[in-house]
């Protein structure tokens, strides 16, 4: 039957309004949301375990250069063996930010989000789902750079595993999430690759990672207080040092950096990209 | 099982969707058809929650989209595949996801290998598969869960003949089982193969829905005589099988071949978009 261009009779039907909100679809319980997060953080951990090069290049690297560079920092600063450790691994974690934008941008690339945007699963768990191999990853880098440091670098044993463990956790929860924060916001893997690559290098070295801050010009001491890095590396030099209240401080600082850049990503990746494509 | 009423979806300055209706009950195929641009690949894109209509209805089983994605099955028109993962961990993924679990899953994705050829292919990486088999993964990630409402984009574009036939025979299977499928296509003789109505899609709306019989009925098809000295003769008619009847009928000359064709869907379409744009 060819219908006539202007209006189209239609028997009533039990139809929803537009409400204008994104209405949390009926997933079950508590059981299948977290049945449908391991089943998407399994998918992942077999793509990264195919692709491992990324995370073993920012364990190998940092190891290399505390190595090399220990003697210098002992020269410069007392506490110089802390220094190149943390400050190394404060570096070299931000560096790692690349892995989780880089795991979100692919699924973009390949157009396997939207695919799950269509499946049953709601974003938090997408994005939980996918980015919780990569906080392992990332916990399990850091916990290694801290277990080199002292074994190898020689700097004291942690007098708190907990304040350590506390640190590193809070420390990868906020990289992630900005990680994730920027691969929403990158138009392609080389944009991304220059949005983490140079601003690890610029929040870390400004926070003191790399040029101890005792060192530095009064100005970029003011301005450390700005970057992340500064944070972390406070939160990580107190957590050795076994000092709780220097490690809770900058502690709930990156927390709520990380909860911040989190929202913005879950909401961002809720809301796709529709026509708009990727370089 | 599908309802949509008046849904509109604007890019810009370009109507997508334009007062769109379509109902789509369990059990039946329809095939949406139109040219590049009429809305197709914007209405499932709707109706599968990846984009918001700006007005108009929705509901899939009675509930909006948002509380239904469990129930529907979703092949876009492009490949949406993970190159470093295999195929039987694509449907393990996607049967997960919608719930699936041990010997549910495994049965649901043994089912899917056979009925799409995968057999042989499922512990292979996508990336480096053909494109038809990836084709073929692809609709079995959207089928793994035998959802309720199938919304099946462009699925066999670019597809060898072995694909196309192994995906409209598990689209048929499953339409009798009692999905809903919407199947969008510019290879309309599937949809004579899909026995599907169908719906006419220009401009953002639907403008002409039904079987093919009904669509064609006012259609010309076409008698050819071919005469000895190779001369044709051709004639454009709505009753082709009279008119072949008449002309034999009145022709003195030598008959060497008779040819009668009925009206295509290309011509259905053809027609449509005619009339609707005059």
């Amino acid at each position: 039957m060819l219908l006539d261009a202007p209006g189209v009779e239609t028997a009533p039907v039990d139809v929803h309004p537009v409400d204008g909100s994104d209405q949390p679809a009926s997933r079950g319980g508590i059981r299948d949301s977290l049945y449908r997060i391991a089943a998407i953080a399994r998918h992942n951990l077999i793509i990264r375990r195919r692709d491992p090069g990324q995370m073993i290049s920012y364990v190998a690297m940092p190891m290399i250069l505390m190595l090399v560079l220990k003697p210098i920092y002992v020269r410069v600063v007392s506490g110089g063996d802390v220094q190149v450790v943390t400050g190394l691994l404060v570096m070299f974690s931000v560096f790692a930010i690349a892995i989780a934008g880089n795991s979100i941008l692919v699924e973009r690339h390949w157009m396997t989000w939207d695919r799950l945007r269509q499946s049953r699963a709601s974003a938090a768990e997408m994005l939980i789902g996918k980015t919780l191999p990569i906080f392992v990853l990332m916990v399990l880098q850091q916990a290694i750079l801290v277990i080199y440091g002292c074994l190898v670098i020689g700097i004291p044993m942690p007098r708190s595993i907990a304040l350590v463990a506390l640190g590193i956790v809070v420390w990868a929860f906020s990289l992630l999430a900005v990680g994730a924060a920027l691969s929403t916001v990158a138009r392609s893997l080389g944009e991304l690759g220059v949005i983490s690559d140079v601003g690890a290098m610029v929040l870390s070295s400004m926070g003191g990672a790399l040029v101890p801050l005792s060192i530095m010009p009064g100005w970029a001491q003011a301005a450390a207080h700005v970057s992340p890095g500064y944070y972390a590396l406070r939160m990580m030099k107190a957590a050795i040092n076994g000092d709780t209240t220097g490690v809770l401080i900058p502690a709930a600082v990156l927390f709520t950096l990380g909860a911040v850049a989190g929202t913005y990503a879950v909401w961002r990746l809720a809301k796709g990209w529709g026509r708009t494509r990727l370089l | 099982m599908l309802e949509a009423l008046e849904l509109t979806k604007r890019y810009g300055s370009v109507n997508a969707l334009d007062g769109f209706s379509l109902s789509v009950a369990a059990g039946e195929i329809v095939g949406l058809v139109g040219h590049n641009g009429a809305g197709k690949t914007t209405f499932v894109e709707i109706v599968s929650g990846l984009i918001r209509q700006d007005s108009g209805y929705i509901s899939i089983g009675g509930k909006p989209p948002a509380l239904s994605r469990g129930r529907i099955g979703v092949t876009p028109q492009h490949l949406g595949l993970y190159p470093s993962i295999t195929v039987r961990e694509h449907l393990e993924l996607f049967g997960r996801i919608a719930g699936l679990r041990r010997a549910a899953l495994t049965s649901a994705i043994e089912e899917l290998a056979v009925a799409l050829r995968l057999t042989e292919i499922m512990d292979r990486r996508t990336g480096v598969l053909s494109g038809g088999q990836q084709r073929r993964t692809q609709t079995a990630t959207a089928l793994v869960h035998r959802p309720s409402l199938l919304l099946l984009d462009e699925p066999t574009a670019g597809a060898d003949l072995e694909t196309r036939q192994a995906m409209l025979d598990v689209v048929k299977q499953r339409a009798a089982d009692g999905t809903a499928v919407v199947y969008t296509t510019h290879y309309l003789p599937e949809l004579t193969e899909l026995d599907a109505s169908i719906a006419v899609i220009r401009g953002g709306r639907i403008i002409a829905r039904g079987n093919y019989d009904e669509l064609a009925a006012d259609l010309p098809g076409e008698v050819r005589l071919v005469f000895d000295d190779e001369q044709d003769l051709r004639v454009s008619t709505t009753e082709p099988t009279a008119t072949l009847i008449d002309l034999l009928s009145k022709t003195d000359r030598n008959v060497t071949s008779v040819e009668l064709h009925n009206p295509s869907l290309d011509d259905l379409y053809r027609s449509l978009a005619v009339s609707n744009a005059s």
